[in-house]
């Protein structure tokens, strides 16, 4: 027990990475916050937690699919954004809400075959696709506002069983990430792919027949889509198409991502990980909230925790 | 396709960087639909708009050719707008601004190098997140609210002519011509290229690897520090949120300009047409009545097809 613990906060478990950091982080700021602030650990307060988190949570597992092979996808801000647009339009929500997946699944092919099969870096490839949407996104919707289908607003505000439906996002966001991460084909071929670019052998996952350029197609596709979701999700809470309410997301994502344990250089990583960095992330901004700090300094804390979380992770090669 | 690939003129002309045809033919496209536009005082006003990201693309050009990036520029550039317009140093002469700016970029530099060549973080979080501690610092000591104004001396810099050509211009050719002149004949070219074709090579080589990276990197803070100079002199105002794009454009325009990364290859002129290209592509833009989203989409666009003209290229002569 005490052998397998010190092994897990010294990353030795390789291929899941130093989550347990993170989980003794989260761990920390909830007994800070709720010692220190009588709201913290109200129901209401906690209920507003997994609804602010879970936007994060869901695009981060979508980024890390792409982390895993070595990727960065710094377009999901953007289709978060332009997924409120589309949805705002007034459609309804038997149309836009399979449109929507469709159009960020397009979103995350183009993506994927500059990447895969034009030889373009996953950088500049999603950087561009962030202009050219945002561009659509702001053609759509200029300024924040649009009637959102009734079916998403009821989606997120209510409850079943008593239990508040966010929580089912949750649960079932989580089922289904865990199932294509570390319960399918497709999910080890990530970790084969990645864990190969990562050490220099690109190749290694090819040579033992994994199709790796189809897999990591797919996996920007998944990511797009995962954004997608969160988009959906924003609109439910916001009831509004808004142009900009993704901005900044992509670095929060890939924050979440590198705090749960993910290496950005590929192969290393878990979901339970990823979750608990964004937790951590959204604990951050709770209590940051609660304790009355300016959202200005929380931006310039966030972004020292990203450099000191990224900074921590050794890698072999130099470079982006 | 592989034919065509092959075909020894096709090979000629995929090594002449993009930005050169962009120029051409949005000149050409400019003759055609407006021609009262090319005019010396039209042009030289629209080129003196980019100086700012030509000298931004001095930097980046080196960092990219190393294999790496600096996504930094956007917070220099608004702490050194804030030094000079907040009136937090009033009454101080332009020699002192010009030190504090150069000081900036050089400890932002020396920082990003540190993150990169030492540590070996990623360079886009790393520089990333340099920016966002301080765009945040920035807003947070300004409350939001844009400062005040500029020295009037920076405007009236900024407005002289050499001849015909506004000064800024000149600055940047200038610069430009320096910048080509030190990776030509200096050492440090020969170990940017090296380092930039193949980074264990080089080592083993001897070529002192982190050093280069480190130094590139020194090498773009100060670049941005300058180029923050010439954009606070040019907007003449303070302001929480000028220039916040222009590290994204200073890639595109390098990489228009035929630099690759990790490619050790390109030289100082290409990107510096690319930036030209830009400048065209705003007047382009503007005289059609193309607003802000269709800019967005365009720059998208243009930074894609650069980026696959170039990823295409390379896969075929890796075959």
């Amino acid at each position: 027990m005490k052998t397998t613990l010190i092994r897990l906060i010294n990353g030795q478990d390789r291929r899941q990475g130093r989550w347990v950091f993170a989980f003794l982080i989260a761990l920390a700021i909830v007994v800070w916050l709720g010692l220190s602030t009588g709201q913290f650990l109200t129901a209401e307060n906690l209920l507003n937690l997994v609804a602010q988190a879970m936007p994060l949570i869901i695009t981060a597992i979508g980024m890390m699919l792409v982390v895993l092979v070595g990727g960065l996808d710094l377009s999901v801000g953007s289709v978060i954004s332009f997924t409120t647009a589309v949805l705002a339009l007034g459609a309804p929500g038997i149309v836009s809400i399979p449109g929507v997946f469709i159009l960020a699944a397009l979103i995350g092919l183009v993506n994927g075959i500059a990447v895969t099969r034009l030889n373009v870096h996953p950088i500049i490839a999603t950087l561009s696709m962030s202009y050219i949407v945002l561009g659509i996104t702001r053609i759509l919707r200029p300024v924040s506002g649009g009637d959102v289908p009734q079916v998403v607003i009821d989606a997120v505000a209510g409850s079943f069983l008593g239990i508040p439906l966010p929580v089912f996002w949750g649960v079932l966001t989580i089922l289904l990430a865990w199932k294509i991460i570390h319960g399918s084909r497709f999910g080890l071929h990530l970790f084969a792919i990645g864990g190969g670019i990562a050490s220099g052998t690109e190749d290694a996952a090819r040579n033992f027949g994994v199709a790796d350029k189809r897999d990591t197609l797919l996996a920007y596709v998944g990511c797009s889509c995962f954004a997608s979701l969160a988009g959906i999700f924003l609109a439910g809470r916001i009831v509004s198409g808004d142009p900009n309410v993704g901005l900044l997301f992509e670095l929060d994502a890939i924050t979440a991502v590198a705090i749960g344990g993910t290496q950005l250089s590929g192969g290393v990583g878990s979901l339970h990980g990823t979750i608990i960095g964004a937790v951590v992330m959204a604990l951050l901004a709770n209590g940051m909230n609660l304790a009355n700090i300016s959202p200005f300094v929380q931006t310039a804390i966030k972004g020292a925790i990203l450099l000191l979380v990224v900074g921590l992770q050794s890698r072999k090669k130099m470079g982006l | 396709m592989a034919v065509l690939t092959n075909h020894p003129i096709y090979k000629r002309i995929s090594r002449i960087p993009p930005a050169y045809f962009i120029f051409i033919g949005l000149l050409v496209l400019l003759w055609i639909a407006r021609p009262h536009m090319l005019n010396v005082n039209i042009m030289g006003i629209f080129i003196r708009q980019v100086v700012p990201l030509g000298i931004l693309v001095l930097g980046q050009l080196l960092v990219i050719r190393v294999n790496s990036i600096d996504l930094s520029g956007a917070g220099v550039l608004l702490l050194i707008n804030f030094y000079i317009s907040s009136g937090m140093f009033a009454g101080a002469s332009l020699s002192f601004f010009i030190a504090l700016s150069l000081a900036t970029g050089l400890t932002v530099g020396l920082l990003n190098g540190y993150l990169v060549g030492k540590r070996r973080v990623s360079a886009v979080i790393a520089t990333l997140a340099v920016n966002i501690v301080l765009v945040g610092i920035v807003q947070f000591l300004a409350s939001g609210k844009p400062p005040g104004d500029v020295p009037s001396t920076f405007n009236e810099i900024y407005n002289t002519k050499v001849w015909l050509v506004p000064a800024p211009v000149v600055f940047w050719i200038v610069l430009t011509a320096l910048m080509s002149i030190f990776l030509s004949r200096f050492v440090f070219g020969r170990n940017v290229v090296s380092v930039g074709a193949n980074p264990v090579a080089a080592r083993f080589s001897g070529v002192p690897v982190e050093r280069t990276v480190i130094l590139s990197h020194t090498i773009a803070g100060l670049m941005t520090a300058l180029a923050s100079l010439v954009q606070t002199a040019s907007i003449a105002v303070g302001s929480v949120r000028v220039g916040h794009d222009l590290p994204i454009l200073a890639v595109a325009a390098t990489i228009l300009g035929g630099v690759v990364f990790g490619r050790g290859e390109g030289g100082v002129w290409g990107p510096f047409f690319g930036v030209l290209s830009f400048a065209l592509l705003f007047v382009v833009m503007t005289t059609f009545g193309i607003g802000e989203p269709g800019k967005l989409v365009a720059q998208g666009v243009i930074i894609l097809a650069a980026a696959i003209f170039y990823g295409v290229r390379t896969a075929g002569s890796q075959s």
